[in-house]
């Protein structure tokens, strides 16, 4: 038998030093924006019920999550994200009087989906939710914050895309198309496939001018002028109420200054069971997957038996620490610290002057091998400290900046 | 300028593609130079290519290893990669089938198939679980599929035909259509989003060639 006792799992890393030391930078950078905005930190179970994430409404995959058994039988999972638990809290914890409520998290999640890339099977994400308010302003909020949280990252280059997904759902409504052909549509709008839409579309006697709209769907991304492009004689209701929408909240980030972030997806239509309003997610150069997603998600606490609108976003730490990397933004470790040493007979006074400094707030250790002042110079070179005091029995020091 | 990345099919896709970019104003000379370089550029234009086994360019594309790939459409549907296909680019046509001995020819909907034999099972894997309703047992070959029905490995064999001559000549008959193939031109989703003007117009000026 193979021992396996030398090994992690795949899909789960251990992550050591300086890496570590960034990523929990990182995450106080982030935390710390969350915080500046009004949002409050909470906590959810590593394990939930399976029941909590299975169903149609949500994201999860059977097949994606790590499931085990809890000791009365009952089927567990390792929660595969935090936004369904936080529809939890709001549906069963929250009391009327608490909303609007806006939280935020950083926490891991665990899945099975296909690693690579960045993609691991254990990873940290940060996110906030805004839950109890339907406003157009609520969404803006929350895209301000995903601007907000990247900008803190220390990503520069980087673009919101913005869709609705009730546009999508609307035109299909006056298509008249069936519900299987409408995820066939909703596929081949998702893959950018021009041409298979064309098929479909053409086995369908469905108006001309909607049909073209239909047709364009998967080359309606870019600026915010393709809003303009769009007539609304055709569309219906539902649709041409998403355009407003998009247009609502593109008017209330350009008050924020912070329309040259977004652009326009109108084929953006992932994950739509899932959704109900406004999609949108981030890019930055150096990472192949988009670093955030998020949206509004009306429907999603009721299924927990509360009638509640939500909205929020979610961003993968990993993948903004690659994308810094790529983009050599990962700073080096600052030179920081003093290795104190010492003669025998002067342990008393060594000792005392480390811990002065550490009161200070100055990173001290003192050194406990005890081989003499090259050594000690030759091991504070190595950890990257810069300086180095050495403690002699007559009380004379010698101090050295590195 | 950041540098577009082209990631190409290696074998009959190459040449095709090769002519198509140097259509839309690349400058292909170093990728046509037969040079032992694993990386060609177009400085001037700031795009690299490489060549690739066909099976990874979208492997490549999806990760953003690279930001376009030109790949056929069989590849395509055996990785399942989470792609933009932009564009059909028409050639290396050909038809994913189904295809058994002449003894099944209409009568597919009566009989169960249980083994089937292919270089894609991912493929076959959809068709028969979607369109069938079907667990059958798949199993994966590399090369000479035909051969697995005249054996008895499997009762049908899913693979690509381009013109039927392989089957005919060895009594095999195609039982069922399941996609038509051809090359596609795949672009990351980021890519798409940061690099957009530049993909954009490289997908019009290759688009201005296919009419």
């Amino acid at each position: 038998m193979k021992k396996w006792n030398l090994y992690t799992p795949e899909g789960v890393q251990d992550i050591l030093f300086t890496p570590c030391a960034f990523k929990r930078e990182l995450e106080s950078k982030i935390r710390n924006a969350f915080r500046l905005n009004g949002y409050m930190e909470l906590e959810t179970p590593t394990i939930e019920f399976y029941d909590v994430f299975a169903g149609d409404s949500g994201l999860m995959r059977q097949e994606s999550m790590y499931k085990f058994c809890d000791s009365k039988g009952r089927l567990l999972v390792l929660r595969p994200d935090i936004t369904v638990p936080v529809a939890r809290i709001a549906a069963t914890k929250l009391k009327d009087k608490d909303f609007p409520v806006k939280c935020f998290y950083i926490g891991n999640t665990f899945s099975f989906d296909e690693l690579g890339g960045g993609k691991q099977n254990e990873f940290t994400q940060a996110g906030c939710e805004i839950l109890g308010a339907n406003s157009p302003e609520a969404d803006a909020e929350v895209v301000a914050m995903a601007i907000n949280t990247i900008k803190a990252t220390g990503i520069e280059e980087f673009q919101i895309d913005i869709g609705q997904v009730d546009f999508f759902k609307g035109l299909m409504e006056e298509s008249g198309l069936k519900k299987d052909e409408i995820e066939e549509v909703r596929e081949l709008i998702d893959l950018k496939d021009f041409v298979g839409v064309e098929q479909v579309m053409d086995r369908h006697n469905v108006k001309t001018e909607l049909k073209t709209l239909i047709l364009d769907l998967p080359k309606l991304f870019g600026s915010k002028d393709i809003l303009e492009t769009i007539n609304y004689n055709h569309i219906g209701k539902r649709a041409a109420n998403a355009l407003d929408n998009i247009k609502t909240i593109l008017d209330i980030l350009a008050d924020r200054n912070l329309d040259k972030y977004v652009s326009i997806d109108l084929g953006m239509v992932q994950s739509m069971n899932y959704y109900t309003g406004i999609v949108f997610r981030g890019y930055t150069y150096g990472v192949g997957f988009p670093i955030l997603s998020g949206g509004r998600y009306d429907t999603l606490v009721s299924k927990f038996g509360r009638n509640l609108g939500a909205t929020g976003f979610s961003m993968g730490i990993n993948m903004v620490m690659m994308a810094l990397e790529r983009q050599k933004k990962l700073s080096n470790p600052v030179k920081e610290g003093c290795f104190i040493s010492y003669e025998e007979g002067a342990r008393k006074k060594a000792l005392e002057y480390c811990q002065k400094l550490i009161d200070k707030g100055i990173p001290a250790q003192i050194d406990f091998m005890l081989k003499g002042v090259d050594e000690g110079i030759e091991y504070a070179q190595r950890k990257g400290l810069n300086s180095f005091v050495y403690f002699y029995t007559d009380g004379s020091r010698k101090e050295i900046s590195l | 300028m950041r540098y577009i990345t082209i990631a190409l099919s290696k074998g009959r896709l190459t040449e095709l593609s090769i002519d198509l970019l140097e259509g839309a104003g690349l400058d292909c000379s170093e990728l046509k130079s037969n040079s032992r370089k694993l990386i060609l550029s177009d400085h001037k234009n700031k795009v690299r290519f490489f060549l690739a086994k066909p099976a990874d360019v979208p492997v490549y594309v999806e990760y953003g290893a690279a930001d376009i790939g030109i790949v056929g459409k069989d590849t395509l549907l055996e990785e399942g990669r989470d792609l933009y296909e932009v564009l059909n680019l028409g050639f290396a046509k050909c038809k994913m089938c189904v295809a058994g001995p002449k003894a099944l020819e209409g009568c597919m909907d009566t009989v169960q198939i249980s083994r089937v034999a292919t270089k894609y099972p991912e493929i076959a894997r959809m068709y028969f679980r979607r369109k069938r309703k079907e667990s059958v047992e798949i199993i994966k070959l590399s090369g000479s599929v035909e051969l697995a029905p005249l054996v008895g490995l499997s009762d049908v064999i899913v693979d690509l035909v381009e013109t039927g001559r392989t089957l005919k000549e060895n009594g095999l008959v195609v039982l069922d259509h399941i996609a038509d193939i051809s090359a596609r031109m795949v672009v990351n989703r980021v890519s798409m989003k940061m690099e957009n003007e530049r993909i954009t117009k490289l997908i019009q000026a290759i688009r201005a060639q296919l009419k």
